[in-house]
C-alpha cells in the first residue's frame, strides 16, 4: 500500500487471473461436446464423419468464452 | 520402387542425430555459457524498421507476406505437377491433393449445390491460416531481430557472439541484466524517439529484442481482417442467392405489417440477427487470436524455463492447434456462407 504503482500493478496481475476463471465454464463445455461426440461415433461409426465436423463446430463455439476471457486478460494485463 | 529404397543412404539420420547433439549441448552446456533470457510479451505487431512510403512494415506483415510467398509457389508447384498429367501424385502433391479433397468433401456436405460456388472463400482463408501457422514454427521467428533499448522494466547486455564481414551478431545474455527505471526524463525520451533510425548502428546499453518475423496470427489485425472477409462474403453470397430478399432476414418489414405482435417480436429477433453478424467477425478474429497468441506465449516462457524434451511436445500440439484453428475458420465460414444461401423462407417451406 506503501507503493501505489506497484499495488495497481498487483491488482491488474490478479483481475487477469480472476478473468481467466471464466475457462472453467469453456473448458467443461469442450468436455461435454468431446464426451458426446465419442459417445455418438461409438454408437453409429458410419456417421463418425458428420458427428466429427459438429462436434469440431460446438467445441470452437465452447472455446470462444475461453478466448473472450483470454482477450479481457490481455486487455487488462496490457492496455488498461 | 525397390530401387530407390536400396538407394537410400542414412544422410538424413546424421542429420537428426546432429541436430539432437546440439540440442543436448545447448540445453546443458549451453546456460554455462549464456543463459536464455525471460521472454518479453508484446501485444502490438512491432515495426522492423522498414517503411513503404511512411507506411510502416511491422514484423507480423512481414510474416504473412513470407506465408504468402510460400503458398503461391505451393500452388504454382500443383498447378505444374498438375499439367503434367501424371494421374498418382507423391509426395508433397500427394498431401496436397489431400488436403484439397478434404475440404471440398466439407464444403460439399454442408453447402449442398452451392458448394462448387462457395468452396473458393473457405479454402483460400483455410490455406492462408494453415500456411501462416505452419510457417510461425519455424525456428528464427519470435528470436531474431535487431536490438532496441528498453525504456522501462529490464534489459539485457549484449554480447557478441561474431561477426560477418562488417555485420556483427549480437545476444542477450541473462547474466547480464541491466534495470531501467520508467522515469528517463522528457528530453531522453525524445532523443531516444528521433535518433530511432540512427541509433539501430550504435550499440544499446539495455537491449530488448524486436524480432523481424513474428506469427501472423499473433497481430490482432491478420484475424480481423479474415474475419470481415468472411463476413462480409456472407453478405455477398446471401444476396446472391435470394436477391434482395437477404435483408429481410435482418429487417423483417413485411412480417411487422402483417404479423400482429408477433411480426413486432420478429421483427426485434431481426435486429438482434443484425448484431449477431457483427458478433461473428468479434468472435471469428478473437478466437484465432486467442489461441495462436497463447500457443506462441506458452512457446517461449516453457522454452525459457525447460530447454530440453517440453518443447517438442508443445510444438507437436502447436502444429495440431494451427492445423485445428484453420479447420476451425473455415468450417465457421463455410456454415455461415451456407447458411446465408439457404435463408428463413425455405426453411420453413421443407
Amino acid at each position: 500500500m506503501n507503493d501505489p504503482v506497484a499495488f495497481v500493478a498487483g491488482l491488474k496481475l490478479l483481475g487477469a487471473g480472476l478473468a481467466m476463471l471464466g475457462a472453467i465454464g469453456a473448458g467443461v463445455g469442450v468436455g461435454i461436446a468431446a464426451s458426446g461426440g465419442v459417445q455418438a461415433m461409438g454408437r453409429n461409426p458410419d456417421a463418425a464423419g458428420i458427428i466429427q465436423t459438429n462436434m469440431i463446430l460446438g467445441m470452437a463455439f465452447a472455446e470462444a468464452v475461453a478466448i473472450y476471457a483470454l482477450a479481457v486478460a490481455l486487455i487488462i494485463i496490457f492496455a488498461a | 520402387m525397390s530401387e530407390t529404397t536400396k538407394k537410400r543412404t542414412p544422410v538424413k539420420r546424421w542429420i537428426v542425430l546432429a541436430l539432437v547433439a546440439a540440442g543436448i549441448f545447448a540445453a546443458f552446456i549451453g546456460p554455462s555459457i549464456l543463459k536464455p533470457i525471460s521472454p518479453v510479451v508484446v501485444l502490438p505487431a512491432e515495426p522492423t524498421g522498414l517503411a513503404i512510403g511512411g507506411f510502416q512494415i511491422t514484423n507480423t506483415i512481414l510474416a504473412t507476406l513470407l506465408a504468402d510467398i510460400v503458398l503461391v509457389l505451393m500452388a504454382f508447384g500443383a498447378y505444374r505437377f498438375s499439367k503434367t498429367g501424371s494421374l498418382v501424385p507423391h509426395g508433397f502433391y500427394n498431401f496436397f491433393e489431400f488436403l484439397v479433397e478434404f475440404l471440398w468433401n466439407s464444403v460439399s456436405s454442408a453447402a449442398g449445390k452451392w458448394a462448387k460456388r462457395i468452396f473458393p472463400i473457405p479454402a483460400t482463408i483455410f490455406l492462408i491460416i494453415f500456411a501462416a501457422n505452419m510457417i510461425k514454427l519455424v525456428p528464427g521467428f519470435e528470436s531474431i531481430g535487431r536490438m532496441k533499448e528498453v525504456h522501462e522494466g529490464t534489459g539485457y547486455a549484449p554480447v557478441k557472439l561474431f561477426s560477418i564481414s562488417s555485420l556483427s551478431v549480437y545476444t542477450l545474455d541473462k547474466a547480464h541484466p541491466v534495470e531501467v527505471t520508467a522515469a528517463i526524463g522528457e528530453t531522453g525520451e525524445a532523443e531516444s524517439e528521433s535518433h530511432g533510425e540512427v541509433a539501430t548502428d550504435e550499440m544499446c546499453t539495455a537491449c530488448e529484442v524486436v524480432p523481424f518475423l513474428r506469427g501472423s496470427a499473433t497481430d490482432l489485425n491478420f484475424p480481423f481482417a479474415l474475419a470481415v472477409i468472411a463476413v462480409l462474403m456472407t453478405q455477398v453470397y446471401g444476396v446472391w442467392a435470394l436477391g434482395p430478399g437477404y435483408f429481410s432476414k435482418f429487417f423483417p418489414i413485411k412480417q411487422l405489417i402483417s404479423g400482429g405482435p408477433f411480426g413486432a417480436i420478429n421483427f426485434l429477433v431481426g435486429l438482434l440477427e443484425l448484431i449477431l453478424e457483427f458478433a461473428k467477425i468479434l468472435s471469428f478474429g478473437f478466437r484465432l487470436f486467442g489461441n495462436i497468441f497463447a500457443g506462441a506465449l506458452l512457446l517461449s516462457i516453457v522454452g525459457a524455463l525447460t530447454a530440453v524434451i517440453v518443447p517438442v511436445g508443445l510444438y507437436i500440439f502447436e502444429v495440431f492447434f494451427g492445423i485445428i484453428q484453420a479447420y476451425v475458420f473455415f468450417l465457421l465460414a463455410t456454415m455461415f456462407i451456407s447458411g446465408a444461401t439457404i435463408g428463413h423462407h425455405a426453411e420453413e417451406q421443407h
